[in-house]
């Protein structure tokens, strides 16, 4: 047996050798690892357009690819739950570090209540056509999910979806992002019916008409996560409903 | 009522052993009798119960960068996480050894296994990537052991039944403990069907 | 945990690897890579096999194995982190206070585990986001900790090593065969994820073998389709508990009588 004295000293040496070694590994890395982070997100925005990248594809482009693009095609900015664009020093107070659009936590804004809430838009220009990135977060079956949805310049027709998944079945649940044939079935669908009411894009068990606009197919053997999908979709786009409706009037506001 | 989701969701639907498989080396090698497994698995619920709530305290006030240090330390996360369930587990043995000698004696020896326990680590680190305030981290602790708990009663009970049973010699004791718990994962996977709206959603 | 198992499970290892060491540590010179160290790299592949004969570590990963290239990233982070830390227990076995003994290798896993995560962060972001709660879970794999203590606390630092190589190499090894039964069965694709997925089998024209296709090889597939089943968590059991059957039939050394 050892000393009182010499046990602590050990673990004292110890502690503090480690605490050393993982301090300077971590701030050395630190500045790297937040700019790869960022990048993943950009990505993901990116991900949502992947149609229109001229040819390129987010998943493998350079990380300065996705830098270039998001600096010179990509303009972005936050919403209120009155459709109203806020600074950001409103972005920073909402608790969201850097204040732009893009640092806009989605699960944070979750957690609050729904008036209180902030959204982002990006809006990515190509070619002289705009594209409207919104972002959707919801409840899969067990645990979060979230995606980006890109509307063409008409406010209405999905150009393209890419969804992600905290902890989805892999093979099932986890479709949603793996399966990019099951995403790119949004791409054409629309969001608001000819009278410019919002009806959405419902997720169909057992398959969807093929005519009918407002509707995919579901994934077998994952009935929730896709019921989640929809349910996200429904309720995520409405919150950009009064931004629409300003920048657009045919569209109607419609919040029940 | 969060509470409550939480700690049923954690319990059932989200089984630590059974939809997450964690936990898994003590609950295969301590499982051969009903009565052992029992001790166990209260200790484990005991154990998730208290680091929980200790660990979420440690996350949100000492390590993020809004805590009362203003340092980003989160790479001392794991570390003191594992501290943190080490001398838990140290201070329960500490005290059921005094207070109760009887229940020391039918748990002592599994006390310290809780530590290597991945369920322990595993709640804590689901609790930080789910991001639960408090209370929520104290249920899901709750409901995450109970949970762990009914899982290996479950499969020691079975266990005691099929020494009686004509299972190829190759195949006895282990492999067909990983064969039943594989098959009760998947009559676990039937509570997945379950409404999360209904249950555990708290958000929306 | 490790205590425990290897009393009941690894009686074997008890016998040819554990006593052993002393006898060389007899000798004026080790050899750097003799026969004893050899063994101590194959042994963990195959009758000492950390997951389906010592029965340690099944905990974090099963739930990785449903495709092969995070299974792979996870095997070669269990082989950094056990080698290195039971490197480094042996390096300082001899100055562990015995009351905490326990806490100080826990340290020396987590600092490691710290350190693989933070690696993950910095050079391959999406894998990290991918593995984030399974990589702290290596903490608790039950294989490092079990190797420190039946190995790492009682011998040299090179053979402890090579102890700890091994059995990590042991353990990805299962790892990377139930990942690869899983992926190609359940999904149909290898390495998916990672930038060379290969799709190999199913029902569109993007796989090598269409299974409804109307002519060529697809045809002869018609009948097959891929199974939901094996990316279930549920599935790795089974697998594992097949190969358990399958290795203790072959050596009926290994069988348990309890």
């Amino acid at each position: 047996m050892h000393s009182t004295n010499y046990v602590l000293a050990f673990v004292m040496t110890m502690t503090v050798g480690v605490a050393l070694v993982l301090a300077l590994l971590s701030s050395s890395w630190k500045a790297k690892s937040k700019e790869n982070e960022a990048i993943f997100n950009k990505r993901a925005i990116l991900a949502a357009v992947k149609d229109h990248l001229g040819g390129m594809d987010p998943k493998t482009m350079s990380d300065e690819e996705v830098l270039e693009i998001f600096g010179q095609n990509v303009t972005q900015m936050a919403l209120n739950m009155d459709g109203q664009e806020i600074d950001a020093a409103a972005v920073e107070a909402a608790g969201h570090k850097g204040g732009m659009a893009e640092n806009i936590d989605m699960k944070k804004e979750k957690k609050k209540p729904e008036a209180e809430r902030i959204r982002p838009l990006f809006v990515y220009k190509k070619d002289g056509k705009e594209f409207y990135i919104l972002s959707i977060r919801g409840n899969g079956l067990w645990d979060e999910i979230w995606g980006y949805v890109a509307l063409e310049s008409d406010w209405n027709t999905v150009a393209g979806a890419a969804f992600d998944h905290q902890g989805e079945t892999p093979g099932l649940g986890a479709e949603i992002k793996d399966n990019t044939s099951w995403a790119a079935q949004f791409k054409g669908e629309k969001i608001f019916d000819n009278q410019g009411n919002y009806v959405s894009i419902a997720v169909v068990k057992g398959g969807a008409a093929p005519s009918n606009p407002h509707a995919v197919d579901g994934i077998s053997g994952a009935t929730v996560t896709a019921n989640g999908v929809g349910e996200m979709l429904e309720r995520g786009l409405k919150y950009y409903l009064p931004y629409i409706n300003k920048v657009d009037d045919s569209k109607k506001l419609s919040l029940n | 009522m969060e509470f409550f989701n939480i700690f049923i969701k954690a319990a059932f639907i989200e089984n630590l052993v059974l939809a997450y498989f964690l936990g898994m080396c003590s609950y295969l090698a301590v499982s051969k009798t009903v009565q052992t497994a029992f001790g166990l698995g209260l200790a484990v619920i005991f154990v998730l119960g208290i680091t929980m709530p200790i660990n979420w305290m440690i996350n949100e006030y000492l390590l993020s960068e809004n805590g009362l240090l203003g340092m980003d330390l989160t790479f001392l996360r794991f570390i003191l996480f594992i501290a943190v369930i080490a001398s838990m587990v140290q201070l329960v043995e500490l005290v059921v050894e005094k207070f109760s000698p009887s229940l020391y004696n039918s748990l002592g020896i599994f006390l310290p296994l809780i530590t290597v326990n991945c369920a322990i680590l595993g709640g804590s680190l689901f609790m930080v990537s789910r991001e639960y305030n408090f209370s929520e981290s104290v249920a899901f602790g709750l409901g995450g052991g109970f949970g762990w708990f009914l899982a290996i009663i479950a499969l020691a009970a079975i266990r005691e039944k099929i020494r009686y049973s004509a299972v190829p010699p190759a195949l006895r004791g282990l492999g067909m403990a990983f064969i039943l718990t594989g098959l009760m994962g998947m009559a676990f996977m039937s509570l997945m069907g379950i409404d999360p709206q209904a249950l555990g959603d708290l958000t929306h | 945990m490790a205590e425990n198992t290897i009393q009941e499970s690894a009686a074997p290892e008890k016998e040819n690897i554990v006593l052993d060491p002393q006898v060389v540590e007899k000798k004026e010179r080790e050899p750097l890579f003799g026969k004893a160290e050899r063994k101590l790299l194959t042994d963990p592949l195959s009758d000492n096999n950390p997951v389906t004969v010592q029965v340690l570590g099944v905990c974090s990963a099963l739930a990785v194995t449903s495709v092969v290239y995070p299974s792979m990233v996870m095997a070669v982070a269990v082989v950094f982190v056990c080698a290195f830390s039971n490197l480094f227990t042996s390096i300082i076995r001899n100055h562990i206070p015995k009351q905490v003994r326990m806490i100080v290798q826990l340290v020396i896993i987590a600092t490691l585990v710290t350190i693989v995560e933070l690696t993950l962060k910095r050079f391959s972001y999406p894998v990290y986001k991918e593995l984030s709660v399974y990589i702290g879970l290596i903490i608790t794999n039950c294989i490092v900790m079990g190797r420190l203590e039946a190995y790492a606390m009682a011998n040299k630092p090179w053979r402890s090593f090579l102890d700890g190589l091994g059995n990590g190499i042991g353990y990805g090894l299962i790892l990377v065969v139930v990942a690869f039964i899983r992926e190609v069965t359940g999904k149909g694709t290898l390495f998916a994820g990672s930038g060379i997925e290969i799709k190999i089998i199913g029902p569109s024209t993007e796989y090598a073998i269409n299974t409804v296709a109307t002519s060529g090889i697809g045809t002869w597939f018609s009948w097959y389709s891929n199974n939901n089943l094996m990316v279930l968590p549920a599935a790795a059991m089974f697998i594992i508990g097949i190969y358990i059957w399958i290795q203790r039939s072959i050596n009926p050394k290994l069988v348990d009588i309890s």
